[in-house]
């Protein structure tokens, strides 16, 4: 297995020219929703809004001004699958669809998938959904066509100001670790690295440099897989048998006696 | 900028507005210069026509400052850009920046039909209400700013209003570039 290969985005230096989200679409052959032709969302400069089925990068733009404008800033950050070293989407796969690549990249194989949307809700950071051409659910594949080929994905190569950055997880958070000193050492002291280490579901393959909450960016502070409430679902599901079975015994038996009454009741009709 | 890649302050030749720089105001001002007596460059181009017209000093149907920009997403005015989708869907429609007072005070809501209007034309655009636009305090007033991108027009998978309808034909002292980035215009709920 080649080594584990991932993001990492400083969102300091991102400009929020969408230039990744284009290069994506145009190197994975993704169509634009409604042929391009779609209204002003009102929402900055965001249009797109969310990551789905054809976007599979999304820049996101936050406007964080109070009264005083001179305090505020403009955050942007391009958001993309995290390819969850524990992946929720792995977890669900009912056809097993999603691989774990040899860049330890999670890859959704369109032609495995049956579009049951598991997945989509499995997600912690509602990157997956359906691609209504395909009808299947798609997301980043860390461009592993390319990789294969020995470049790098679309979306870092065309950054122009290395914002999204590409390489080695444990270069890509020796990165991240440095980057933040040199910004605390520089005054910034709100800045933080997110998901590059193992605290964030075993690790995030695309992690980020953020100066904000992670919810102020839609990211969750302390994402959890589904099979974390495994035994306490467990113990519910058999609970709710043991109290509820009996009433469904009982109800069963009822339409039993009835239909057999109910016949009873034909066969003397009939006689007579 | 000289042959040694390096921008001069003091340049005794080949500006026709040298030798050293200065404020002047822009051919259209909601105020009068505040440094001197002269408001705007004495050689300035401007073209004469009749819809060319400006407005003057510190007009009242003009109150607002408006700069004209491009979006990352669109190419120039647009005519190349229009026509891809995976560009059109970022950026599909024409809209005019306003802070959230002068959208309050003029009735506008976020999304609501603007008409823009000017001594030369009017465009009609959505308004994109941000706090990110601030007011500038000149000359004892409080001057609103509006900002809009200028990559729209008549053909496309998108369209909108164009702006070269709002702007004024003059040009700089030296290589004639036009004034986009300051003038000024009325904004009201179309």
């Amino acid at each position: 297995m080649a080594e584990p290969m991932g993001f990492y985005a400083d969102t300091m230096v991102c400009i929020g020219c969408k230039a990744c989200e284009v290069a994506c679409m145009e190197w994975n052959r993704l169509p634009a929703a409604n042929g391009g032709v779609r209204q002003l969302s009102g929402d900055s400069y965001d249009n797109t809004q969310h990551l789905d089925g054809i976007h599979w990068r999304h820049v996101k733009f936050i406007e964080r001004f109070r009264e005083a404008p001179a305090v505020g800033r403009w955050l942007m950050m391009s958001d993309v699958c995290k390819h969850c070293v524990q992946a929720g989407c792995l977890e669900v796969c009912p056809t097993d669809a999603i691989i774990r690549t040899e860049f330890d990249s999670a890859v959704i194989q369109s032609d495995v998938c049956n579009g049951c949307r598991d997945r989509i809700g499995a997600c912690p950071f509602g990157v997956i959904d359906i691609n209504p051409a395909s009808n299947t659910a798609q997301k980043c594949t860390l461009c592993y066509d390319r990789l294969q080929a020995g470049l790098e994905p679309a979306c870092s190569k065309a950054c122009p100001v290395s914002s999204i950055q590409f390489g080695t997880i444990r270069e890509l958070q020796q990165r991240a670790k440095r980057r933040v000193q040199h910004l605390h050492a520089q005054g910034e002291k709100r800045t933080y690295p997110y998901g590059a280490d193992d605290r964030v579901l075993g690790g995030l393959n695309s992690s980020y440099l953020l100066v904000d909450q992670p919810a102020i960016y839609g990211l969750p502070r302390d994402p959890k897989l589904q099979s974390c409430n495994l035994f306490l679902s467990s113990i519910l599901s058999t609970l709710g048998a043991v109290v509820f079975g009996p009433f469904r015994l009982m109800s069963l038996r009822k339409r039993r006696m009835d239909e057999i009454a109910e016949r009873r009741q034909e066969l003397e009709e009939n006689h007579v | 900028m000289k042959a040694d890649a390096v921008g001069w302050l003091f340049d005794p030749v080949g500006l026709l507005d040298g030798p050293l720089p200065t404020h002047y105001e822009p051919v259209e001002s909601p105020v009068h210069n505040q440094i001197y007596k002269q408001q705007t460059s004495p050689v300035l181009k401007y073209w004469k026509r009749d819809d060319n017209q400006l407005a003057a000093v510190g007009d009242l149907r003009y109150p607002h400052v408006i700069t004209t920009y491009r979006l990352t997403e669109h190419y120039l005015a647009g005519a190349m850009s229009r026509w891809n989708p995976w560009l059109t869907e970022l950026q599909p429609e024409l809209f005019i920046e306003i802070r959230p007072e002068l959208a309050q005070e003029k009735g506008l809501q976020n999304l609501d039909w603007v008409r823009i209007s000017t001594p030369r034309g009017q465009v009609k655009a959505k308004a994109l209400v941000t706090r990110r636009l601030r007011p500038f305090k000149v000359g004892g007033k409080l001057v609103h700013h509006v900002g809009m991108p200028w990559h729209w027009g008549y053909q496309g998978l998108v369209i909108g209003d164009a702006l070269n309808e709002l702007t004024s034909l003059v040009g700089d002292s030296n290589v004639s570039i036009h004034e986009g980035k300051a003038f000024v215009c009325n904004v009201e709920k179309a």
